[in-house]
């Protein structure tokens, strides 16, 4: 009798780790919506529209074809907004290293992931992308190339951050819309 | 006709779709002006759904023009693409368009229930609501001028107050509102059409602006005009009638010909002589003048038999240094 006893709950256990919530977030915000979209209206906001208006200032052309439909990392998933842009904003940071791509580009591309981290309380699977966060604060002390220079820049992962911090921008926006009800 | 310019003739080469207030969305092409083949729009959302068609086309002059989209068949936050097929004559042109974010395509429905308040202190405050479901989403435009001002004032709003500052009691105000979908929920320039006006200001004022500028109107534009041209006539025909006028107006020029008959008709002509200069003067510019001497000299003396000098006492003419004659020039 006792065997048939443990052997029920060696089923069970495995059972319950199966189905377990794999992607259990890691944000701890959760419902404080209010505190939130302060946060992020009065600061993160404007951080994101000029983000998002020195990407357009880079040739379009040239990513038209490297567009990344497929890469899930870019979905809004209805309901799970927030953990879409924990996923986008820990995405972003992996851009921060990248030498290809203008170096004040990134560094405003991770301010604004470290933003979006910061807000919504999350962290990313691997920590080493929240040390990151403690270098973009550091002031920037080296020359800044000029927009000229800027526009001849266009490679792969340049198109993907851009379309990064496109998905970002959208899924703030249709996480807003949704808290303002 | 090229199945090419066919499809020139939509807009600028494409679709432009415009969500009305969240409730339904239609996507257009051209007018009926200017389309002749015969269209059918197909349309599918990202990674979500298989292509389908229009299932309501708008119709203009017997060519469908556009696509209308209720709501259940709007999905925002996610890429939308259309493709709309031209067919002519058998053939059929391809014509896609560019990714669209619907969210991004938003145009809310014009403010409402536009009331204005008295406030302490000379202010105004304006408030309004919006059709559109989400206000947090919404931001705003207040025009407003006063029947004193030549040009709008426009001023923008994040809430959905407006707080007029120092308002004149004397002036008619006029205010609008319009509105469009903030940075926070998206990223469109769509403004909602202007609001119906509400006004501010005694309407009696208003009748009696209306009034006195009809007077002035016809002061200003008639009147003045004709009362203008009238004088101007009457000027002219007292100018041309009246030569004492026209004489002090237009003095005659002096003629000096008068003057000077006599240089020409006693004179011929000569200066000199007319005004008067010696003979001898004008002789002795002459380049080639040489003055002959003149011998002068005086006859000898001789007096009166003694009866006017006595005897011892000469005459003038045996003393003074002068000789009996001189030399006359």
């Amino acid at each position: 009798m006792s065997h048939a006893f443990f052997r029920s709950i060696f089923r069970v256990l495995p059972l319950l780790l199966v189905l377990s919530p794999v992607n259990s977030s890691s944000c701890t915000m959760g419902n404080k919506t209010t505190e939130i979209r302060v946060k992020y209206e009065n600061i993160l906001s404007h951080d994101i529209e000029e983000l998002v208006n020195i990407s357009a200032e880079y040739r379009d052309r040239c990513c038209k074809n490297k567009r990344h439909e497929h890469n899930k990392v870019f979905f809004c998933n209805d309901t799970q907004e927030i953990e879409s842009l924990q996923s986008m904003a820990c995405n972003m940071l992996k851009f921060f290293n990248k030498q290809k791509i203008n170096k004040e580009f990134r560094r405003k591309a991770a301010l604004v992931s470290c933003g979006t981290l910061q807000v919504l309380q999350c962290k990313c699977g691997r920590h080493k992308k929240e040390k990151v966060c403690m270098q973009v604060n550091a002031p920037n002390n080296e020359d800044t190339e000029t927009v000229e220079q800027l526009k001849k820049k266009c490679n792969q992962e340049f198109c993907e951050l851009k379309e990064n911090i496109s998905s970002l921008r959208s899924c703030w926006n249709k996480f807003e819309k949704i808290i303002s009800r | 006709v090229a199945l090419r310019d066919v499809a020139m003739g939509m807009v600028g080469w494409g679709v432009e779709c415009i969500l009305f207030n969240e409730e339904y969305m239609t996507c257009t092409w051209g007018s009926g002006q200017t389309l002749t083949a015969n269209y059918s729009l197909y349309y599918w959302y990202e990674n979500r759904s298989p292509v389908a068609e229009c299932k309501q086309y708008l119709w203009e002059r017997g060519v469908r023009t556009g696509c209308r989209f209720e709501q259940s068949e709007i999905i925002q936050f996610q890429p939308f693409h259309v493709r709309v097929n031209a067919s002519q004559d058998g053939r059929i042109l391809e014509i896609p368009s560019n990714r669209m974010e619907l969210q991004n395509l938003v145009k809310p429905e014009a403010p409402v229930n536009l009331t204005i308040r008295n406030m302490s202190s000379n202010q105004l405050q304006l408030t309004w609501s919006s059709p559109y479901p989400k206000a947090h989403c919404l931001e705003h435009v207040v025009k407003y001028k006063s029947n004193k001002d030549t040009s709008w004032m426009k001023q923008e709003v994040k809430g959905d107050i407006f707080s007029f500052p120092s308002v004149d009691y004397e002036k008619f105000y006029t205010f609008y509102v319009r509105s469009k979908i903030n940075n926070y929920c998206g990223s469109t320039q769509l403004w909602s059409e202007w609001s119906v006006p509400v006004f501010w200001g005694s309407n009696t004022t208003s009748k009696g602006m209306a009034e006195e500028q009809l007077q002035w109107f016809w002061i200003h534009t008639v009147l003045i005009p004709i009362a203008s041209c009238l004088l101007l006539l009457v000027l002219v025909v007292l100018l041309v009638r009246m030569e004492r006028v026209w004489v002090i107006i237009m003095p005659r020029i002096p003629n000096p010909n008068k003057n000077f008959d006599d240089l020409f008709i006693t004179h011929n002509g000569d200066f000199q002589e007319w005004v008067g200069v010696p003979k001898d003067v004008v002789e002795s510019f002459k380049p080639n003048y040489s003055e002959s001497i003149c011998h002068v000299s005086e006859l000898p003396y001789e007096p009166l038999q003694d009866s006017i000098h006595p005897p011892g006492v000469p005459g003038p003419q045996e003393h003074g240094p002068y000789k009996n004659s001189y030399v006359g020039a």
